[in-house]
């Protein structure tokens, strides 16, 4: 790919324009050579500025390229959640997909547990690929590229970045980094821990009300961090009215980057800045306003209407 | 094949425990074959077809029976005051209290379901039950979706094959039980934010509901309204009052904030659909195909003897 053609597409992407099928293939093609490259467990440096779940919110990812900076100009951590329940899931992944290209460096971006074959044709991704290209196609490479993205990143050795939490099946990072993890999203298992685990306040472990993962407790934070001399877990996948919420005495942060999620829970977003020595700072905001959102033009109704 | 299909036929009294008969993909084209499928599918086009051009106050007949149904969402209504959102602890879509009057239903349905029934439907309460106690969420993920609202359609379809409620309550088996159940199902989401329950996004109907505008649809067919008009705030604070679909549309515009067209996309499209008529027929498609079509969705459907898998 020519850099000219991606730089084009970076621009119309920031428009919240989609590119063409061809350019999609291709993107992801580009993408999944980079990710391949990349370890189970990304090693991440500070400074670096973290990012919970954005489920196709363009314009709210716009107000947090607004607050965070944006990239590169800010090393960026998104840890999963692109796709799903918002309007722009397309838009919103080829542009960090494509941010992820072209600046390989000052992007790192982990799956979450709806980067997902199953979970994409359920909660909107599929019908939105449908519906803006008239084909699965893209959704197909999207989702050949969500099978290759990293599951945990490191920040500098001391903090663990993941979208859902811990598994009881995993003592080390050593053990993350065994993980065969080209694949769909598995319904058990370490990989799939990794991606749907929620922390609670419990002792030990306990079983998910989602059906996936598990619950963990403060203890089985402390004894991870103890055995791999790391600090804190960072990690996403529940909305935070506050946008953030830190649990066990600090050692577990989750951020929440979607504010007024599904349009209708009226929370604020975080996002979480790590400076050089690993200083936190956290910046919330809000959904965009009404006027920075676009308006399209209104589609022919689905088939059943004809 | 699962395990509950024999037991059905070898019930002494004819009625059995319900049991999950989908439970894989490859379980659909026995169930879309099957009598349970075309008698609630009929059975819903007929709720649609009944309600036709007709006021939720328009005249027809509301019987005793009907009014006990109502009685029964009454004082499933009166729990949630017991049991108010939990404020302690906010970190989950939907509030840890709706498991507990979640959990009241499941107790207090036998004992509902015993005083509504006359003493020869009495022996059905063991099918009854699971249908309505599936029709206001899931406690487990603190979710509600349009598998909530089939379960409870269910529950009705087998009052009726009891004879409770006969062909002559059809109209207000729409307009009067189903506008009750679905305020309850509102007051329920409101209180206890209850999660949408697979509902593809922006790109689903809506988030919870699929009936009350596939009826409502149908309350609309011939009257001076058009789609467009559908979304018009003058038009829907005028006359939500009397239809369905517009007080789906209602709920809607109180609970999300930011642009109609983009969190609720299909119901945007579908009002440049000229007229209601299409509008009604294609929802009717629509629910063939993402509702009683989709496996996630009804995979959670148990089969007993009056919903049958055979």
């Amino acid at each position: 790919m020519v850099q000219s053609d991606l730089d084009r597409q970076i621009e119309q992407l920031r428009r919240c324009e989609i590119i063409t099928e061809n350019e999609v293939k291709e993107l992801c093609n580009k993408a999944r050579e980079i990710f391949i490259e990349e370890s189970n467990v990304q090693r991440v440096d500070a400074p670096v500025t973290i990012c919970g779940d954005i489920h196709g919110q363009f314009y709210d990812l716009q107000e947090l390229f607004k607050v965070g900076g944006e990239c590169p100009d800010t090393n960026y951590l998104f840890m999963g959640d692109f796709v799903d329940r918002g309007f722009y899931s397309v838009e919103t992944f080829l542009l960090l997909l494509a941010l992820k290209v072209r600046y390989p460096d000052r992007i790192s971006l982990l799956r979450g547990n709806h980067e997902s074959r199953q979970i994409t044709q359920v909660y909107g991704f599929y019908d939105e690929c449908m519906r803006k290209y008239g084909s699965a196609n893209v959704w197909r490479n999207c989702c050949e590229v969500f099978d290759y993205m990293s599951l945990v990143a490191i920040i500098d050795d001391r903090v663990l970045c993941v979208h859902g939490g811990l598994s009881p099946v995993i003592n080390t990072v050593d053990q993350i980094r065994t993980i065969d993890r080209k694949q769909e999203v598995p319904h058990e298992g370490a990989m799939c821990d990794l991606l749907w685990s929620d922390p609670e306040d419990i002792s030990g472990w306990g079983l998910s009300p989602r059906g996936a993962g598990y619950l963990f407790g403060g203890d089985v934070v402390r004894s991870f961090l103890h055995t791999n001399h790391l600090s804190m877990i960072a990690r996403a996948h529940q909305l935070v009215m506050e946008g953030y919420k830190k649990m066990f005495d600090e050692t577990c942060v989750t951020v929440w980057s979607a504010p007024n999620y599904c349009y209708r829970c009226g929370n604020v977003a975080a996002i979480l800045e790590f400076d050089e020595n690993l200083k936190q700072d956290y910046k919330i905001f809000d959904a965009a306003p009404q006027e920075a959102r676009g308006i399209p033009a209104k589609k022919p109704a689905p088939d059943y209407f004809l | 094949m699962s395990e509950g299909t024999s037991s059905i036929q070898t019930a002494a009294n004819g009625f059995v425990a319900p049991r999950r008969a989908i439970l894989d993909p490859k379980d659909m084209p026995r169930w879309q074959k099957s009598s349970a499928y075309t008698e609630i599918s009929g059975f819903i086009e007929q709720l649609s077809s009944c309600v036709e051009n007709k006021l939720i106050s328009s005249d027809y007949p509301v019987s005793a029976h009907i009014q006990a149904v109502c009685q029964l969402l009454d004082t499933a209504e009166s729990w949630i005051k017991l049991f108010p959102p939990d404020t302690t602890s906010s970190q989950r879509f939907g509030n840890r209290s709706f498991r507990r009057w979640e959990e009241e239903l499941r107790a207090q349905a036998p004992k509902l379901l015993h005083q509504m029934l006359p003493e020869p439907a009495q022996e059905a309460v063991i099918e009854l039950v699971p249908y309505l106690s599936e029709s206001f969420g899931n406690a487990t993920r603190i979710d509600y979706g349009s598998g909530h609202e089939l379960s409870f359609v269910v529950w009705l379809m087998c009052l009726c094959k009891l004879g409770f409620l006969e062909p002559a309550d059809s109209a207000a088996i729409v307009l009067v039980v189903f506008v009750r159940y679905l305020q309850l199902c509102q007051q329920l989401q409101r209180t206890y934010n209850l999660e949408p329950a697979g509902s593809h996004g922006v790109w689903g109907l809506d988030d919870y509901q699929f009936l009350p505008f596939y009826f409502g649809s149908a309350q609309l067919i011939g009257t001076q309204t058009t789609p467009a008009m559908g979304l018009d705030p003058g038009l829907i604070a005028e006359k939500a009052s009397e239809y369905l679909y517009l007080q789906g549309i209602r709920f809607i515009m109180e609970m999300k904030k930011g642009p109609f067209f983009e969190h609720s996309r299909q119901l945007y499209d579908i009002s440049g659909v000229p007229r209601w008529q299409k509008v009604n027929q294609g929802l009717g498609k629509m629910y063939q195909v993402e509702v009683l079509g989709k496996f996630p969705v009804v995979q959670h459907l148990v089969f007993g003897s009056l919903f049958s898998m055979d």
